[in-house]
């Protein structure tokens, strides 16, 4: 074990790059990186968004083909002409995106292309279920109804029908991009379970990640990429280090420190018999300046309870004051206008928060447009001053407001959301897994706002899927199971492990 | 690195005034006289009905809906203003006002059956065509009816054929609904939500946009343009007749594609939409100079909207 990097040489590759670079428009994404995985390792990619790592799966993949340089298989150069021509190869991919056709049954789209089939070449409907729940049961996945439609189960399991549908085809060369960002802790185990299983049948697994303990957890090697190109592989390397290696600058501490709820300080948002199920009933209320962050495991009521108090649609029942004032909230602009504000970042930035083809001006500054128009007419001068604030103020790296935002990185699109209702001056902010998906340096930026926010007296309504996250960015900690709160966590027994525990506690 | 270049829109918009300039220095070789004034302002005045719907068909497709309701709309259009003005003209503003609003009422009810009845726009709008037309036939008696006959008033012939500054009215009028609509969409706070619903309607909602009623008045408008249209065509014609709005289905969706409007939505803008009018007019007015047969005429169409399809469709996947 050393921190010196391993010359890739080392060791006989069976899947890599060499000096590949791949352009997109004016964007480098790689520029001559090399790369290789050998057989039997499970091997980290890592680095910020926008490194390249993406590309580089995606050229592996045989989803796109590299500008120069080529794609190496067992040491020779191949050609792949899309992703069905690297399955020939032995290569399965999981990309980033979710790839299920959302009309069609689990099973059929576990089973796409290999369904039970009879003597006449029809499919065989009741066989295809039957044959799906024996597959995932092989796979150790019990809660999935193959019969349910993809578009009706969770993010999470959907994400884990992909991972499914790609190692049951018995890949030798497996490569995840970011397999976990949508999972919770026991489903990342569950994955690690897959991973280490294929890695001693001797498949070849390349993993990206941004969540740091993951990769140290599954890795055998780490390769550290910045910029469209690899700074070093290393069999061990520790997360400082490790994060200087991805920024090119230095990361003082991971988290920033919290600074206390004032005494005293005045509730922001209550509700009062809140209830997600129509059945049981919880209350809870937020204060000025206070983090309060919402735990548990994944599908058990997070998302509704996010979008009901935006009005998004409103909650089954509750009482929602506002300042200590009841409000009514039917809608989001209810929401939006509510006593101080409410402000919601969403789960999916790309499909419930930002217009990708707009520029970052035009969706920064859509929830105020009322605010900047006169008679109807959008001061332009104000909107743009506005935009430029905010541009500055949060370090959204973008070239001019005039860029569309979906030609930013996921961390500066996130800032966008955050941004837009900063700028709408709300003062209650429900954030949902705000850095989902992020860089690690974003992340962090990210994590300073959250506090700075906080300390100029915001109220923020916080989930994450990464549970260290929660213990080291809260105040208090409420974990819900089953629509409901089951447990509520302050300083100082706040911590991952006793999240964690309220969360999976008799839930077998 | 940044490079000096167009936005992919506003390549379309160009490429849309390309065509048609192109299209008159050809139609120049072909038939002598073709880009002479005259020539050239019958042909825009031609394209401006085109145009004047293609707005109305502009707002919805932005929005990723279309209106399949405008033939009948134009054409109960132009029988309302013929019947109710009797061809006078202290009738005339009342029958305007009175036509504008049914054109105005029969998009709303387009609007309120896409949104709150969530009706596909492909559906709500081509059964809204065949309920107008229906009405149209059995009121007049399948154009039977006294007041049928009657001729524009002259006031509204006057506004489409009078000549000011060597450009006949309806040009003007043309012009400046352009500049007006250009504004709207650009500049105005409507404009914006409307691109904002045109790219992601879940977000504009998360964002406390009104998104439905918001819709509701974008098909409005496009009844309130096919009106507009049917109005004019009366006065350029002189009589309204059975029939007269089925051309400007086709045409008002070709000339929108045309002039680099996202059939998906959210992209694109007016000015290449009117583009699209003119040069899908000047295709029209050189097939004929080459003495091309109707048929042969529809098969070009239809080629050319295909072919931009697939052209524009492409970069819109990456």
């Amino acid at each position: 074990m050393s921190e010196a990097p391993v010359a890739p040489a080392e060791a006989a590759g069976v899947v890599g790059v060499r000096v590949v670079s791949k352009a997109f428009g004016g964007v480098h994404a790689l520029r001559g990186a090399s790369f290789a995985a050998c057989a039997g390792e499970v091997h980290g990619l890592v680095g910020e968004n926008g490194a390249g790592k993406s590309t580089l799966i995606k050229l592996l993949g045989g989803r796109l083909p590299p500008d120069t340089g080529s794609v190496m298989l067992d040491e020779r150069a191949v050609r792949l002409s899309g992703t069905a021509d690297a399955a020939r190869h032995g290569i399965g991919t999981v990309f980033q995106e979710l790839t299920l056709l959302p009309w069609m049954s689990v099973a059929e789209n576990l089973l796409i292309g290999r369904e039970p089939r009879s003597a006449i070449g029809l499919i065989r409907r009741g066989a295809l279920a039957r044959e799906a729940e024996a597959v995932l049961a092989g796979l150790g996945i019990h809660h999935i109804d193959p019969r349910a439609l993809a578009a009706e189960v969770s993010l999470a399991e959907r994400q884990i029908i992909e991972i499914a549908r790609v190692i049951i085809r018995r890949p030798r060369i497996l490569l995840l991009d970011e397999p976990t960002s949508s999972l919770a802790e026991r489903e990342v185990e569950w994955l690690f379970a897959r991973i280490r299983e294929l890695r001693d049948q001797g498949t070849s697994i390349v993993f990206t990640s941004h969540r740091w303990n993951e990769i140290t957890a599954i890795a055998d090697r780490i390769t550290i990429f910045r910029n469209g190109q690899e700074v070093g592989t290393f069999t061990t390397i520790d997360e400082a280090k490790a994060i200087t290696l991805m920024t090119g600058r230095r990361v003082d501490a991971l988290y920033p420190s919290l600074p206390p709820v004032p005494d005293g300080a005045p509730a922001a948002l209550a509700l009062a018999h809140g209830s997600l199920d129509g059945r049981t009933e919880f209350a809870f209320s937020l204060a000025a300046g206070e983090i309060l962050g919402i735990g548990g495991l994944a599908g058990q009521g997070h998302r509704e309870l996010f979008l009901g108090l935006f009005g998004a649609p409103a909650l089954r029942r509750g009482r929602i004051s506002v300042g200590g004032k009841p409000v009514r909230i039917a809608n989001p602009a209810d929401a939006i206008r509510a006593g101080f504000g409410i402000a919601l970042v969403p789960e999916d930035r790309k499909t419930e928060g930002l217009l990708l083809s707009l520029p970052v001006r035009d969706n920064l500054s859509l929830p105020l447009l009322r605010r900047i128009s006169r008679l109807g007419v959008i001061r332009g001068g104000a909107e743009m001053r506005m935009s430029r604030e905010m541009i500055s103020g949060l370090g959204i790296r973008t070239p001019t407001p005039m860029q569309p935002v979906g030609a930013l990185s996921g961390g500066n699109q996130q800032k966008v959301l955050v941004g837009r209702w900063l700028l709408a001056e709300s003062r209650i902010l429900l954030l949902y897994d705000v850095t989902r998906g992020v860089d690690v340096a974003t992340k962090h930026e990210i994590c300073e706002l959250m506090v700075r926010l906080a300390g100029e007296g915001k109220a923020i309504l916080f989930y994450s899927s990464d549970t260290e996250e929660l213990a080291h960015l809260c105040h208090r900690v409420l974990v819900l199971r089953g629509g409901r709160i089951a447990a509520e966590l302050n300083r100082p027994e706040l911590t991952a492990e006793s999240i964690v525990a309220a969360a999976m506690r008799d839930a077998a | 690195m940044k490079r000096l270049s167009l936005s992919p829109d506003a390549l379309r918009v160009l490429a849309a005034y390309g065509a048609a300039v192109l299209l008159f220095v050809i139609g120049a070789f072909v038939h002598p006289g073709f880009a002479s004034f005259g020539s050239i302002t019958s042909i825009l005045l031609v394209a401006t009905f085109v145009g004047l719907v293609a707005a109305g068909q502009c707002f919805v497709v932005l929005v990723g809906g279309i209106d399949l309701s405008v033939p009948w709309v134009l054409n109960a259009a132009a029988i309302l203003l013929a019947t109710s003005s009797l061809g006078q003209d202290s009738r005339a503003a009342y029958a305007v006002v009175l036509t504008l609003g049914m054109g105005l009422v029969a998009g709303f009810a387009n609007g309120v059956g896409v949104v709150w009845l969530g009706v596909p726009a492909v559906v709500m709008t081509l059964a809204m065509n065949g309920i107008i037309e229906g009405l149209a036939l059995g009121l007049t008696g399948g154009m039977t009816c006294g007041a049928c006959a009657s001729y524009a008033p002259p006031v509204i012939a006057a506004s489409v054929h009078d000549v000011w500054l060597g450009v006949p009215a309806a040009l003007w009028l043309w012009l400046v609904v352009i500049l007006i609509v250009s504004f709207v969409l650009g500049l105005t706070r409507f404009g914006r939500i409307t691109y904002a619903i045109g790219n992601n309607p879940r977000a504009a909602y998360l964002a406390g946009i009104n998104v439905s009623l918001t819709t509701v008045c974008l098909y409005g408008l496009s009844g309130l343009f096919s009106a507009l249209a049917g109005i004019l065509l009366v006065g350029f014609g002189g009589q309204a007749s059975l029939g007269m709005g089925t051309p400007y289905l086709f045409q008002s969706i070709a000339a929108v594609v045309i002039g680099g409007v996202s059939i998906l939505g959210g992209r694109g803008n007016y000015l290449g939409a009117a583009a699209g009018a003119v040069s899908l007019t000047a295709l029209v007015s050189v097939l004929l100079a080459l003495n091309m047969p109707d048929y042969g005429r529809s098969i070009i169409y239809g080629v050319v909207i295909l072919a931009l399809l697939l052209l524009y469709g492409r970069d819109q996947r990456e």
